[in-house]
């Protein structure tokens, strides 16, 4: 039967060997984190987005590298899934991008602080993380079903308007799908439309959006680009 | 109770029931935002929430060792306290730095590091009191002649906690190195030295409350604390998949994690072994029913639910999702919570001297509370494996499937009312122990 004597040499036995272990690995993932993490690229601005990030605690809501509170979305990809266009203007006013949707604190960050904590995202973004986080495998079939002779999406519709409207089964559901937009709509209303949302219809919660007129022209073609299937 | 200075305990214990109470409160909070109702908004955003809700369970846990330290070392040294007045000061010192820290969070105040988000100048003021502490009892321990096994793994655990709150204070600018320390201390503490804490608590109620021999359960308190070692440490890398660390920690910590489970399943035998073997019937039983039930209920929380949230292909889709508080709930609870509650029930007729442990109330407050957890870990687990499917597998919008769930939230908040029913029962039978005055029994030995 086993005595104390022996069960104490294995705790302390096995405590020191598994330690060993364990600094022995941190050593190591010490070694790879500069390469793996990207470090030559932290620049200051990426520095000072991470005490931004700290300093007002948006882990109590995000999580970033799937760590934080489960309240607000995860921003890891966040730089390549909504773009600078779209962070900017969410951190200038949360209540632009959501209204009435679930709410942000708006911190009153300086357009300096944006750019930091935009600088950090996209940092973050590019940290390997092992493959997390991964593809939804399951919604892929909606999105081919959209089929080889659809238009291309511009950057700017798969980064600011699919947050909250959908396209052939994926996207936000805040505003309306925008499946056959074109056909409901023609090209001048829709400019106008995009210009100034309030202007054409007072009170609605469709945002002025911060576009170029580059980006509007796009957007518009695309847009009236998008029929009805027929019957 | 043995010894006059046991009675700081009460104070601790006192703390536990405070910020166990505000606790749940900020819990509240947070369930009716994610039911849709977040009206204190303006007032209490949801990070402010849940800062001070983690931070008050870290923050009782802590005072209920502290408070369970000072209750169990007297008694096992066979003398006073070193210094009781110092045991008072760092006390109310403890209640001063949390508060501060609390009301800090409210002002946007603090650090963005899940779990450590106390700021930093208050840090050094914790590691500060937490190392009287460790004196004061190490010195106890020190002065007396008898040194038993479960005050020395209690001494150790507490004194690696401290220690191990060092890394988290690591200074750097690199995301992935924050993380890597900051799971130095929040791993390290509840899979690693925290267990050693709870086995050693565990082993003392044991003796007291069982009758069996005090070398059959110390062994045995090694081995379980061992088994602890051997999974918990490795174990870490259950954190370090998918921050940014090298690829070979999803082996390393899949194999480990997965044989966390064992140390828990162990205790949770030996805590029944024990309790069946133990030929004496202590009347206290509801303090037996709180001991066997923390070693059961840690097994289901933090072992099983553990386990199958830190499977690497697993975690791949649950990290970062509301799976995470479905686990976190039942271990805290299950591990910590109710090891706290455990001791609290067979000290408080010892140090009041009233014996209420046969009143409906105190059966009640187990039954009631346990049960309540259950239904919240379920509702938990609802939301969670559904934001896990059309969030992470189909690739839905986060804020639509955010709706989606919202009704669970429902289900959560009377799962936590439950809850509460039972805690309040806990709190108001504490209360109407009264004052820690009862007659000291002990005479201290003297160092040869």
């Amino acid at each position: 039967m086993l005595s104390k004597s022996a069960a104490k040499a294995f705790f302390l036995g096995g405590t020191v060997l598994l330690s060993a272990i364990f600094l022995g690995l941190t050593w190591d993932t010490f070694q790879q984190i500069p390469g793996r993490t990207n470090a030559a690229a932290l620049t200051d601005s990426v520095k000072r987005g991470k005490h931004l990030w700290e300093d007002n605690n948006c882990m109590g809501c995000h999580t970033l590298f799937g760590e934080g509170a489960y309240y607000a979305p995860e921003l890891t990809k966040v730089f390549e899934r909504r773009g600078p266009v779209f962070i900017a203007a969410q951190l200038k006013n949360p209540q632009a991008m959501f209204p009435g949707e679930r709410n942000m604190t708006n911190y009153h960050f300086e357009d300096a602080q944006i750019a930091d904590l935009v600088a950090f995202f996209e940092w973050c973004g590019k940290v390997d993380l092992n493959g997390f986080p991964a593809k939804p495998t399951l919604g892929a079939p909606a999105q081919r079903a959209a089929g080889p002779n659809a238009p291309p999406r511009p950057l700017i519709f798969s980064q600011l308007c699919i947050t909250c409207h959908a396209l052939e089964g994926a996207g936000g559901t805040v505003g309306p799908a925008l499946d056959g937009v074109g056909s409901r709509f023609d090209a001048a209303y829709l400019d106008r439309w995009l210009r100034d949302p309030a202007a054409v219809k007072p009170g609605t919660k469709m945002p002025k959006l911060p576009l170029d007129e580059a980006q509007l022209t796009e957007l518009v073609t695309f847009l009236s680009s998008q029929k009805e299937m027929a019957r | 109770m043995k010894f006059q200075s046991q009675k700081v305990a009460w104070g601790f214990f006192a703390t536990c029931m405070l910020l166990f109470t505000l606790q749940i409160v900020y819990g509240f909070i947070m369930a009716f935002a994610h039911a849709g109702f977040d009206g204190l908004h303006q007032w209490i955003p949801f990070n402010t929430a849940r800062a001070s809700h983690t931070n008050l369970l870290v923050m009782w846990m802590l005072s209920g060792f502290m408070g369970a330290a000072y209750w169990i070392i007297p008694d096992e040294t066979d003398r006073e306290l070193a210094w009781p007045k110092l045991a008072w000061a760092q006390l109310i010192a403890f209640v001063v730095v949390g508060v501060t820290a609390l009301i800090g969070f409210h002002f946007n105040w603090w650090e963005g590091r899940k779990f450590l988000e106390i700021p930093r100048p208050l840090d050094f003021l914790v590691v500060a009191d937490v190392l009287l502490f460790i004196a004061n009892i190490g010195w106890t321990v020190w002065k007396s002649p008898k040194k038993s096994t479960t005050s020395m793994v209690l001494f150790f655990g507490l004194l690696a906690a401290a220690l191990l709150y060092l890394p988290g204070m690591i200074p750097t600018d690199n995301q992935t190195v924050d993380s890597f320390w900051r799971w130095w201390v929040v791993h390290l503490w509840v899979e690693g030295v925290w267990e050693l804490i709870m086995g050693a608590i565990l082993s003392y109620l044991l003796i007291k409350l069982t009758g069996v021999d005090r070398e059959i359960i110390e062994k045995w308190l090694y081995v379980i604390v061992g088994f602890t070692f051997l999974s918990g440490i490795l174990g870490t890398g259950h954190h370090y998949y998918y921050i940014g660390t090298p690829r070979y920690w999803l082996m390393v910590g899949g194999v480990f994690s997965a044989l966390e489970p064992l140390s828990f399943l162990g205790m949770a035998i030996y805590a029944f072994a024990m309790a069946k073997k133990g030929g004496r019937t202590h009347p206290n039983r509801v303090a037996l029913l709180w001991t066997v039930g923390c070693a059961f209920m840690s097994f289901v929380g933090a072992g099983f639910l553990g386990f199958a949230h830190t499977i690497p292909q697993v975690n791949m889709y649950t990290h970062g999702t509301l799976v995470t508080a479905m686990h976190g709930h039942m271990a805290f609870w299950g591990a910590y919570a109710m090891l706290i509650l455990g001791i609290i029930t067979y000290s408080m007729p010892l140090l009041t001297g009233r014996k209420l442990y046969e009143h409906v109330t105190a059966g009640f407050a187990f039954w009631v509370s346990n049960v309540g957890m259950v239904a919240m870990t379920l509702a938990f687990a609802v939301a969670g494996v559904t934001q896990v499917v059309l969030e992470r597998r189909v690739g839905m919008d986060f804020l639509t499937v955010q709706k989606e769930i919202s009704v669970h939230f429902i289900g959560l908040i009377l799962a936590a009312s439950l809850f509460t029913l039972g805690a309040a029962a806990f709190i108001w039978n504490f209360i109407r122990y009264g004052m820690p005055n009862a007659p000291v029994t002990g005479v201290a030995v003297a160092k040869e």
